[in-house]
């Protein structure tokens, strides 16, 4: 291609000051090798002089490599720190009524439990067994009380309304059964009565000797999702959480910050996590790459001069001038696994953070920010 | 317009049965998989999950695993200091054996934060027959009465004059 040595050289040239902000350093030393191999060919061979040659490459076909960069712009990064979901989400109506019927075919499909295997006979657990299974007809706990084998073995669809597949029945009935009542609440009159006078038949039967308390899980919906604790990371525990950070313009934003010296977008990222939100938290930067971006160009087209000031924890970063025609911040993927933000410290003079779900950023953030950030925040 | 456009004639039979799976009648054995329960497992922090299982049981308690592991909490100060033992059986040790047992850089750090502690405990716990009775512990708590008076140095030298009857210690 004739076009690409002209605006490589034109780019690698030491006088062009959009070189060192725009191109990466190993973009940029690939250039500089190539525009000096030219350079030494073209002395060695004494070509043409260069004048000539942009005219002719005009001429030729449409350039197809681009020239070189005309704006600068601002080269921001910005961790976008997020906690996974901790648990899975609730299961759709369809879902319950799906899982319950399969259990209820499974009863009739896999072979029968042998019961002999767990529990052997003259042992206490033998007869304990015995009575809850008389109860439910079934081993199993979780599917209500249907009896696979017997005369309604066909009967195994349950009524509109019924609580039998909910998760929460089920977790219920499993406790029941391990403090070893039986998985439904029966009337205990009728039991007391029929083995009144019999001895074999009340041998099988609970007495309230000792009550065994086994501990309720703990609700799905903690203390923060009650309260609306943003600053919680106990908070709607089926979704991912993203913190968002409120910057001195009042504008809740990702933390960001511009990218100092030859340090990469992995670097900054890390660099900008320590500076805005203290040490105290335990990260990941998940990779080399961003998951986004936003561009903003200052608006009428008129460049800003910006003064850049040496970032101390950036060893690379030198005090200069640029004149910059907007910003373009990449997004770094990050995940947090212990800790806290403590803006007590930080060096942007950020005011407030939270850790907000998809739907609650959309709330706080800037429409044409949404639209940048939208597609690469998680809806689970 | 499917009519106009010429469609390329395929060799019957042959070419269909390559393009699809087929399986000829066969006998199947039943498969016959074992009876499976659901059962609710805890683990160590109090977390919940169902699971399908072969056991019997309605419910599985764990007590080691990832939450109170140390290396899946690297951040958790209460996993990484294995002297401040949650089931509180170092504590019942150090009742019998005294703390002349106890690693030496969590000896001297937690003699302030646990002295008051122990202190409270050995009056309620130890009786003054028992007290008397712990040779053991007076002999391994020689080294730490020193600590407590003088300060890191003479902790050191008098832990190590009695590590020669530590078993399994270094002797130095």
């Amino acid at each position: 291609m004739n076009a690409a040595p002209q605006s490589a050289r034109r780019i690698a040239s030491a006088n062009n000051a959009f070189f060192v902000d725009t191109v990466c350093f190993s973009c940029r030393n690939r250039l500089s090798q190539q525009s000096r191999r030219h350079a030494a060919t073209a002395a060695a061979v004494s070509d043409p002089p260069p004048a000539t040659s942009p005219q002719a490459s005009s001429r030729a076909a449409a350039p197809i490599i681009a020239k070189g960069p005309r704006k600068a712009y601002r080269l921001m990064a910005a961790p976008v720190l997020s906690r996974p979901p901790l648990l899975t989400r609730d299961l759709n109506s369809f879902e319950k009524a799906f899982y319950l019927y399969q259990k209820r075919l499974n009863e009739r499909l896999a072979m029968p439990f042998s019961r002999y295997f767990y529990y052997n006979k003259g042992t206490p657990a033998d007869p304990e067994w015995k009575r809850k299974l008389q109860a439910r007809k079934t081993p199993s706990r979780d599917i209500g009380i249907y009896d696979a084998y017997g005369n309604e073995g066909w009967n195994d669809e349950v009524l509109v309304g019924d609580r039998t597949g909910e998760r929460e029945s089920v977790v219920e009935a499993l406790i029941r059964d391990a403090e070893g009542k039986s998985i439904v609440e029966e009337s205990e009159k009728d039991q007391g009565a029929v083995t009144a006078g019999d001895a074999q038949l009340g041998e099988g039967q609970r007495r309230e000797t000792t009550k065994i308390e086994v501990e309720r899980p703990s609700s799905r919906e903690t203390e923060a999702d009650r309260s609306g604790d943003v600053k919680s990371l106990n908070r709607k525990l089926d979704r991912t959480l993203y913190l968002l950070v409120k910057n001195h313009e009042g504008r809740w934003r990702f933390p960001e910050d511009r990218v100092y010296g030859r340090e990469n977008l992995h670097q900054a990222a890390e660099r900008i996590l320590i500076q805005s939100c203290g040490i105290n938290m335990n990260t990941w930067l998940v990779g080399n790459h961003p998951i986004g971006h936003h561009a903003h160009h200052y608006p009428s087209q008129k460049p800003i001069v910006s003064k850049i000031s040496a970032n101390a924890l950036v060893g690379t970063s030198k005090e200069s001038e640029k004149e910059e025609f907007g910003e373009k911040l990449f997004f770094m993927k990050a995940r947090i696994m212990a800790g806290q933000p403590d803006l007590g410290s930080n060096a942007y003079g950020l005011q407030e953070w939270a850790w907000l779900a998809k739907e609650e950023v959309d709330g706080r953030v800037g429409r044409s920010y949404w639209a940048s950030v939208k597609n690469m925040l998680v809806e689970r | 317009m499917l009519a106009s456009v010429p469609r390329p004639t395929l060799a019957p039979c042959i070419r269909c049965c390559a393009q699809n799976q087929t399986r000829h009648a066969s006998l199947l054995r039943r498969p016959k998989r074992p009876y499976t329960f659901t059962q609710l497992i805890t683990l160590s922090d109090g977390s919940t999950f169902t699971h399908r299982t072969t056991s019997p049981a309605p419910i599985y308690k764990s007590t080691r695993d990832t939450k109170n592991s140390v290396l899946w909490n690297p951040s958790s100060q209460k996993l990484m200091n294995v002297e401040e033992d949650e089931a509180g059986r170092l504590r019942r040790f150090r009742r019998r054996f005294g703390r002349g047992f106890d690693a030496e850089a969590a000896a001297v750090e937690g003699q302030e934060g646990e002295a008051r502690e122990g202190a409270r405990e050995g009056e309620e716990a130890l009786s003054q027959a028992e007290e008397e009775d712990s040779l053991l512990d007076l002999i391994s708590g020689y080294g730490q009465e020193a600590a407590a008076k003088s300060g890191e140095d003479s902790a050191k030298a008098a832990e190590k004059k009695s590590s020669g009857k530590r078993k399994g210690g270094k002797k130095q």
